[in-house]
């Protein structure tokens, strides 16, 4: 070891200069590393990544939520059908403090007349995000206060929160999956061009019988947290002069999730907020739950062609939004509709029809041999979901 | 805090920054901040532990440099050694759950070791409390070790050291060096004593290898770990005692354990060894040997004797249970043959004319190889019979029949290709190293063209192919219960 002193202070400057070049590098290369180990996900980390990639305030209706929003929302129908220019900003399971952050950070690029707000979130109990959903609903956020901010709400202890905002620590053993797209910038977004507009096709059918429904007006108080963040959401909109519009998607499995629905309604209401909830049993609008989901809560492609018809109807009619088809600052929809229609040509939304007003018309050969047409296609007769008393606050 | 977490890095990098920001006279005073901060962190008990330690240590170097008592040293080293025993060793016996704090046995031993040094006349006893306490409660070492003596680290913590680029750029490779060893390697190396210690019906060449494995493990782990905080203080100019020399290059046990672990076997050397030997009692003993065995045999039964002593205690250093007796006991009785039928072998070399080079280097490379793995068997296993019963696992007739399931159901392929790539860059290392050839300070020497690329390279394969993160205890350094 030299003596003290015995380092010139030039010789120690050019030191600290080369120090912060390397430094500099050594970070650069590790943000990189990053982004290559990052899986690249459609379904959370893409739809983020490549809204960045979206002209400059070319969103007029932004859906954000969950998996059953993303598989709802067919953007290319509402091109096509409606000339609405919109995006699914959506990731599995999105809770509402997930859903605050990426508004927030879309607002940066974005500035949508409508946001479509998933209602799913307030059936989680969940007080935190698990782990892969953490990843999943972040790591696509770009801006780094949004970013922190949105991993800071998923973890419940702040330290746990280190390893998530550098990013490594949770993804770096994802070095056995790697592939030579992992290396491109900009990502491929799972193998999607850059005029993807977040919507997530299931190209497969799970028969339902029928969907557990219940309509009353009974309510179940929502997770702390996820009304704490609807709340913020509520009024980031209101702050912003943005209409927000509730959704509850058609969902095989609603039971469960209709009080929870009920609270959220009441607690936009106080920001004079409201919604549709596409699991009243009384809106029909032609879809069947024999053959239009892909599993016990997801729309396949024909549901989503149908459910997107209809909820096109209902942008039309409640908001004034502008045809954008023909502009070609949106020339990005018609090529990302051109890409789809090509892909499902037996989808394409003008080839399908529009369908009948019932819920179950029973695929052929898959009838139970005690089938009594009547008893399978009930009217829903209103004593079936009989008014209940409001369940005390504090329930 | 773990020095494999980014907390620690981080508070690492503030301390460091903080350090030369600070001016000269006062830079030691940051090192005590952060090490305040680094003990509080791992608990009040830990605290206020080594702080009555530190003042035990202040209070009686002083009182011993004013008079040399031998029943004031031994008092205090009662006090002093005799708190870590209790609190080490009486949970094994009653069954009792007491609080550990962090690296009690090596702050107890340095501290030990300052009071006879102060009492020796060896060092010189602080006037200040708090050079005392830092002496102790130095974060790195309390991160990892190593027991050093007041000599050889006092002086440097307490000056004020200047921004060294030499020291800087080689603590910094060290650093990384010692990540790459322990999260590259040592780490992805567990799952192999992981399926060992689940027993079964495991093949032979199974459990050989994966003893084998074990060892290495615990060479990179416990060096890793090291080099880790070695390089972090030698990034801000202090140089802490060396305590890994490649011991598996060893010709000997003894030399192994001059090698392994050095800076225990010193303070057990000094401190016990020597004084036991050249004792009145040890002088005695060694004449009446002479008398029954000879003057060559006689003169080394009081060293023998002491070597088995120090090595059950190295072994009971180790942790409180049966393994550590036989650990210990074995090494001792290794030690001390060797000692004794040192005339013997040298007889026997000079008969037979064996050569003192030539193959006669990988054979006793390869014997000393195999009388460290046997203890192996006892370091890693609950209890001398499982050790008992790997042992004879390992020489039923070797059946190589499903292989391939055998090694991937440990760990995937790619995994061992990385952790094989890990080991044979580890041995190019060391086997320059071996041939005093300087590496690292080699690397530091050359254009920052080729540096740069190597330490970047290193960076990215620690942070890409490291076993931390998300599922990862990273507080498990094998070392770290002692």
């Amino acid at each position: 070891m030299k003596e003290n002193g015995a380092v010139s202070g030039k010789k120690r400057a050019g030191f600290l200069v080369r120090l912060v070049c390397f430094a500099v590098i050594a970070v650069l290369l590790l943000v990189y590393a990053n982004f290559v180990l990052t899986p690249k996900h459609d379904y959370g980390i893409c739809s983020m990544m490549n809204l960045y990639r979206q002209p400059d305030d070319s969103v007029d209706v932004l859906t954000v939520g969950s998996s059953l929003a993303y598989a709802g929302v067919n953007t290319n129908v509402l091109w096509e059908e409606f000339g609405i220019a919109s995006y699914n900003l959506c990731s599995a399971e999105q809770p509402f403090w997930v859903s605050y952050y990426t508004i927030k950070e879309a607002l940066k690029t974005q500035h949508p007349k409508i946001i479509l707000l998933d209602a799913k979130a307030a059936t989680y109990t969940r007080d935190y995000s698990k782990r892969g959903r953490t990843i999943l609903s972040t790591f696509g956020i770009r801006g780094i206060g949004n970013r922190i901010g949105a991993i800071m709400a998923c973890v419940e202890k702040p330290q746990d929160a280190v390893s998530y905002i550098l990013g490594l620590p949770e993804v770096h053993s994802n070095y056995k999956k790697l592939t030579a797209e992992d290396f491109t910038f900009p990502p491929d977004n799972g193998g999607r061009g850059e005029t993807w507009k977040g919507y997530i096709e299931s190209d497969v059918t799970e028969h339902h019988d029928r969907p557990s429904v219940v309509w009353n007006t009974v309510k179940r108080n929502i997770n702390d947290r996820e009304e704490e963040y609807a709340r913020k959401i509520f009024e980031m909109a209101r702050d912003e002069g943005i209409t927000i519009m509730l959704v509850g998607f058609p969902n095989p499995d609603y039971a469960n999730d209709h009080m929870y629905y009920n609270s959220l309604w009441a607690i936009a209401a106080e920001y004079g907020i409201t919604g549709i909830n596409y699991n009243d049993p009384k809106m029909r609008f032609g879809l069947r739950f024999s053959t239009d989901f892909a599993d016990w809560q997801h729309l396949n492609v024909k549901g989503s062609i149908t459910f997107t018809r209809k909820l096109g109807e209902d942008l039309k009619e409640l908001f004034d939004l502008p045809d954008r088809r023909g502009d070609d600052y949106y020339a990005s929809y018609d090529i990302c509709a051109g890409i789809w229609a090509e892909k499902y040509a037996d989808f394409a939304s003008a080839s399908v029809e529009k369908q009948p007003l019932d819920w179950f018309p029973p695929p052929p050969g898959k009838l139970p041999e005690d089938f009594i047409p009547e008893e399978f296609y009930p009217e829903p007769p209103e004593e079936m979901w009989p008014e209940l008393p409001e369940e005390p606050a504090d329930a | 805090m773990s020095i494999l977490t980014v907390e620690f890095l981080a508070f690492a990098a503030c301390t460091l920054l903080l350090y030369y920001l600070m001016p000269l006279k006062v830079r030691w005073l940051v090192l005590v901040c952060a090490s305040a901060v680094f003990v509080c962190l791992s608990g009040w008990y830990s605290a206020a532990h080594l702080t009555a330690v530190a003042l035990v240590m202040w209070g009686g170097g002083l009182l011993l440099q004013k008079k040399k008592s031998r029943l004031l040293l031994a008092f205090l080293l009662v006090l002093d050694l005799g708190a870590m025993v209790f609190l080490k060793y009486y949970p094994a016996f009653s069954g009792a759950d007491l609080i550990l704090p962090l690296r009690l046995s090596y702050f107890t031993f340095q501290s030990a070791g300052y009071l006879i040094d102060v009492y020796r006349g060896k060092a010189e006893a602080r006037k200040n409390p708090l050079e005392a306490w830092l002496f102790i409660g130095y974060f790195p070492q309390l991160a990892q070790g190593p027991i050093s003596t007041w000599k050889e680290l006092g002086p440097q913590l307490r000056t004020g050291h200047r921004l060294d680029p030499d020291s800087f750029v080689s603590g910094f490779q060290q650093l990384l060096w010692g990540y790459f060893k322990k999260l590259v390697i040592a780490d992805r190396l567990a799952s192999v004593t992981t399926a060992l210690l689940k027993g079964g019906d495991l093949p032979g060449w199974f459990v050989l290898g994966g003893v084998i494995l074990y060892a290495i493990r615990l060479y990179l782990d416990f060096s890793g770990g090291m080099d880790v905080v070695r390089g972090f203080s030698r990034m801000a100019g202090i140089e802490l005692p060396e305590n890994f020399r490649r011991p598996f290059f060893s010709q000997s046990v003894a030399e192994y354990w001059r090698r392994w672990h050095i800076t225990l076997g010193a303070w057990f050397r000094s401190y016990l060894l020597y004084p036991l030997t050249t004792s009145k009692a040890g002088i005695g003993l060694g004449k009446a040997a002479s008398k029954a065995f000879g003057k060559k045999t006689g003169r080394m039964v009081p060293s023998a004797l002491a070597t088995m002593l120090v090595f059950l205690l190295i072994g009971i250093w180790h942790t409180a249970n049966w393994n550590a007796v036989v650990f210990g006991t074995y090494f001792g009785i290794v030690m001390a043959a060797s000692m004794l039928l040192d005339p013997v072998w040298k007889s026997m070399r000079n008969t037979l004319n064996l050569p003192k080079d030539g193959w006669m280097k990988p054979f006793r490379l390869v014997r000393t190889w195999i009388l460290t793995l046997i203890a192996q068997y006892f370091a890693f296993t609950a209890g001398p019979g499982q050790g008992l019963s790997l042992m004879a696992q390992t020489v039923q007739p070797w059946s190589f029949a499903g292989f391939a399931e055998q090694m991937t159901g440990v760990m995937e392929l790619t995994e061992w290709i990385i952790a094989a790539a890990g080991c044979v860059i580890v041995l190019v290392v060391d086997i320059l190293c071996e041939k005093k050839i300087d590496v690292c300070g080699g690397l530091a020497k050359t254009h920052f063209w080729i540096r740069w690329p190597v330490l970047l390279a290193l960076i990215l394969v620690i942070v890409v192919f490291g076993v931390y993160g998300s599922g990862y205890d990273g507080a498990a350094f094998l070392y770290t219960q002692f």
